[in-house]
């Protein structure tokens, strides 16, 4: 195993502070102090190579989950370990096997161009200089980079600056990705090419992924497997696809006809319950699979039908209505 | 009626805000308090030399009346609006303090106004070391100058409030007007009397530097504190805060308008 | 171990080329810090220019020999602004910013990379100045120092480099801690213009401050003293030792302070 997490609990102190007058002068005297449990109880493996998501809502604990990983935060209580290492310990050689992206913070010197960052994370990794280059050229033409490469950061789009820190995050060939939100801010070709080249890179090196992200269409696209955390525990664990099949089990259908439906067709199907939307000549079902061949049965027969498309329900919507269940007393 | 109750209103929950966030920052602040440590070293410098014998009109007890006073005077009309503005201005802060229906200036003056109930607690074992550790006789005994101290006092914190504006609002221009305002300090140590008594200064100094900024934030409440300058040299020291007043709030806000101009156009 | 001072040096050496290249206005500050050491030395030197205008000694100084004081002062305040100080503020602005991750994830000394993240040379202009205050005391009293007497200098003198470090460093450990840093730094150099006075100055706890717990007295006095050629053997001694134990302490702070840290966000 490539990460083994046993019974991980973070948790922390913090003020607690009243708003107003009286309690701020309450507070110079006397502080009280609450204990947050971010992450109770998580464990896990994931396997080396995999491509793992956390979902959850924010403040539910990935990003705690991902810093204790990498060792940024050291557990409270629990077990973890990291290509056999402990992260609190902060051994060069776990930290030479490790990377971290965040969409919202940056390791780039703002006022340099990337090569002088790459330049310094080649002698804080002490790369092989022949390794640098091969490395850096395969970056470069995977991320098509070459025209940004000696201008000073600040002056690069949101996009190319992404890249570049994605470049400077994978010099050293790390085995594994810590991605924080990094799509975050991105249009949606650049959030494709950055999730394309990510799972190059898993492909390329056997790397282990770790993603969380608010953009479903990321770990949709990047990840087999999805942790959903809730109040800092794990609600699920297990296959994108079985998740959406549990909470969602029906498939979206949607149906263009040639021609307005007919009336009798759209009153079936609101008996059988399965239509959503219905406008003109435009049919939206979502139906168990179960049924499925039944139903597109009744469609084709009632009516003549130019385009259809059956699909996984959206995994944001998934997510709405996992959370909307959970949150329910 | 209405406009007069709704500048209270204003002004009341800005200090209301003031004082809990520096309730809040009280580590700051205490680190502040301890920052202003100068004058205890001073003393500690001056009382070593008058051991020797009295320096001046100075004896030792004098030197740590003078240098208590020095620390009270500076807790009471001390600022920092320059490193607030500048640094709001280069870390983009500004921008949502313009959108407030109230010139920053006002808004950084209420902030800082409203640390007045923390900087008294702080001052009061000043107080008490120097009425009870020097003996009440370090303190001045006309009554006129007690009442004129508090003005003075006022006087001083808004000499030194305006004069960080100037400096502040360069800022909005060059990069590096922080060093313009570490120029006033280095200035400032030697001519404000707190390294020594602004009476040791050399005598042509310390006629040229009677006229200039500095002696009216230090020396001049801490004269009439100590009972160490009559009460015609208080008055005459309170003319010439106005004059500085005058003058560097003037310069403050025509520079401000001229970098708010410049701040539209270029987005800051 | 060879391996590590090569990989630690080229550190250094990348570190300061890009600190140069980033600071797109060094020469400003150059021009700048000119200007104000000038200010700040007069500044410094004027309350001891009146003081001995009263008296012949003070504390058993006399002027020009305070003024080998005042001149590793003022030397060793360039040191803090050029070294210390750019470090620091970079390291406090990567803890706001929550980019002080990145930095903890890299596989180098985490202390090291934190005090070399910044440097400024180039506002190392009271070095200079210093260097021109010790020749100007040296020439007022007329002798020349002996060779012994500048090799215990240097040697005090770097111990008194190892004590500023390593405060510095717990500076920053405790900016883990509060929110707003920039008034420790502020502190930090407000005390140390303690320094620019002879040792025997101070007397009952402000001499225990100064000589043990901010052994800010030994750090200008003691090399003084090495170059006047009055230092004692023992007092070498106490320095060194002194440097030793709070770059120690330093460490050990710094370490706990890593383990504590939990960046912005939580």
């Amino acid at each position: 195993m490539e990460i083994a997490v046993r019974a991980l609990v973070k948790s922390y102190e913090v003020p607690v502070r009243g708003a107003g007058l009286s309690a701020a002068l309450r507070a110079l005297f006397h502080r009280e102090y609450k204990t947050v449990t971010a992450v109770n109880g998580v464990s896990f493996d994931i396997a080396a190579g995999e491509r793992v998501g956390f979902l959850g809502p924010n403040g539910a604990g990935k990003t705690t989950t991902l810093k204790c990983l990498a060792g940024l935060l050291s557990c409270t209580r629990g077990e973890v370990t990291v290509g056999g290492y402990n992260p609190s310990k902060r051994q060069e050689e776990f930290l030479k096997r490790v990377t971290l992206v965040a969409g919202q913070k940056q390791q780039l010197l703002w006022d340099l161009p990337p090569t002088d960052t790459f330049a310094l994370n080649r002698a804080i990794y002490e790369v092989p200089a022949a390794q640098y280059r091969e490395t850096l050229d395969a970056l470069v033409a995977l991320l098509k980079l070459d025209a940004v490469l000696h201008k000073p950061v600040r002056q690069l789009s949101l996009g190319e600056r992404m890249k570049c820190e994605l470049a400077a995050a994978l010099l050293h060939r790390p085995k594994v990705l810590f991605l924080d939100e990094p799509t975050i801010g991105l249009d949606v070709v650049m959030q494709s090419a950055v999730r394309s080249f990510i799972k190059e890179y898993n492909e390329a090196h056997g790397a282990t992924v770790i993603l969380t992200s608010h953009a479903m269409d990321d770990v949709t696209a990047l990840c087999p497997r999805v942790m959903v955390i809730n109040r800092g525990e794990i609600v699920y664990d297990g296959s994108r696809e079985a998740l959406v099949e549990r909470v969602r089990p029906g498939r979206t259908v949607k149906a263009r006809l040639s021609a307005p439906a007919p009336a009798a067709l759209v009153g079936a199907l609101d008996r059988r319950g399965c239509l959503r939307a219905h406008e003109g000549a435009t049919l939206t079902l979502e139906v168990a699979r179960a049924e499925l061949g039944e139903v597109l049965a009744a469609v084709l027969a009632e009516a003549a039908v130019e385009d259809l498309s059956i699909e996984e329900p959206p995994l944001d919507e998934v997510m709405a209505e996992l959370f909307a269940k959970t949150e329910a007393p | 009626m209405s406009g007069a109750r709704s500048f209270i209103e204003k002004w009341r929950g800005l200090l209301g805000v003031g004082v809990a966030s520096a309730v809040a920052y009280r580590g700051e602040f205490l680190v502040w308090i301890l920052t202003t440590n100068l004058p205890l070293i001073m003393m500690a410098l001056w009382t070593t030399v008058a051991a020797e014998g009295p320096v001046g009109r100075f004896g030792q007890r004098g030197f740590v009346a003078y240098f208590l006073g020095a620390l009270l005077v500076r807790f009471l009309s001390g600022s920092w609006v320059v490193w607030q503005l500048t640094w709001d201005i280069r870390e983009g802060g500004l921008g949502p303090r313009l959108l407030k229906p109230m010139h920053p200036f006002a808004y950084y003056a209420g902030e800082n106004l409203a640390q007045i109930p923390l900087r008294l607690l702080v001052s009061v074992p000043l107080v008490l070391a120097l009425v009870v550790g020097v003996g009440p006789a370090a303190l001045g005994h006309d009554y006129r100058q007690w009442l004129l101290l508090p003005v003075l006092l006022l006087g001083a914190w808004l000499v030194l409030y305006t004069a960080m504006l100037v400096v502040a609002s360069l800022a909005l221009f060059v990069d590096s007007a922080l060093a313009v305002w570490e120029l006033w300090m280095a200035v400032g140590y030697v001519l404000s009397g707190y390294l020594m008594p602004f009476e040791l200064l050399p005598a042509p100094l310390r006629r040229v530097a009677w006229w200039l900024p500095w002696r009216v934030t230090l020396a001049l409440p801490l004269e009439t504190l100590l009972g160490l300058c009559s009460v015609r040299e208080s008055l005459a020291g309170l003319a010439l805060q106005l004059v500085w007043v005058t003058v560097f709030g003037a310069a403050a806000l025509a520079l401000w308008r001229r970098g708010m101009r410049r701040f539209a156009a270029f987005g800051g | 171990m060879r391996r590590f001072i090569q990989k630690y040096y080229a550190l250094l050496k990348v570190q300061l080329s890009t600190s140069a290249t980033q600071a797109a206005q060094y020469r400003v500050e150059f021009l700048m810090g000119v200007a104000l050491s000038a200010f700040w030395t007069l500044s410094a030197v004027a309350p001891l220019w009146i003081l001995f205008q009263q008296r012949s000694t003070v504390a058993g100084w006399r002027r020009d020999e305070a003024l080998v004081v005042v001149a590793f002062f003022t030397m060793l305040k360039g040191f803090i602004a050029a070294f210390l100080e750019p470090s620091v503020n970079n390291t406090v602005e990567h803890l706001r910013k929550g980019t002080l991750d990145f930095l903890l994830l890299k596989p180098a000394d985490a202390g090291f990379l934190v005090s070399t993240t910044r440097l400024a040379p180039w506002k190392g202009t009271d070095i200079v100045g210093g260097l021109g205050l010790l020749l100007v005391a040296l020439r007022g009293l007329g002798r020349w120092p002996a060779p012994t007497a500048w090799l215990a200098m240097l040697a005090v003198l770097a111990a008194a480099v190892a004590m500023l470090h390593a405060l510095w460093i717990m500076v920053v450990a405790l900016a883990f801690v509060t929110v707003k840093v920039d008034n420790l730094t502020y502190l930090l150099g407000s005390l140390y213009d303690a320094a620019r006075w002879p040792a025997s100055v101070w007397r009952g706890p402000m001499a225990f401050l100064f000589s043990w717990v901010l052994p800010l007295a030994v750090m200008t006095t003691d090399p003084a003293l090495a170059v006047l050629g009055r230092l004692q053997p023992v007092e070498a001694l106490r320095a060194v030792t002194l440097a030793a134990a709070m770059s120690a302490l330093s460490r050990a702070v710094w370490l706990r302070s890593i383990t504590r840290y939990t960046s912005a966000g939580g």
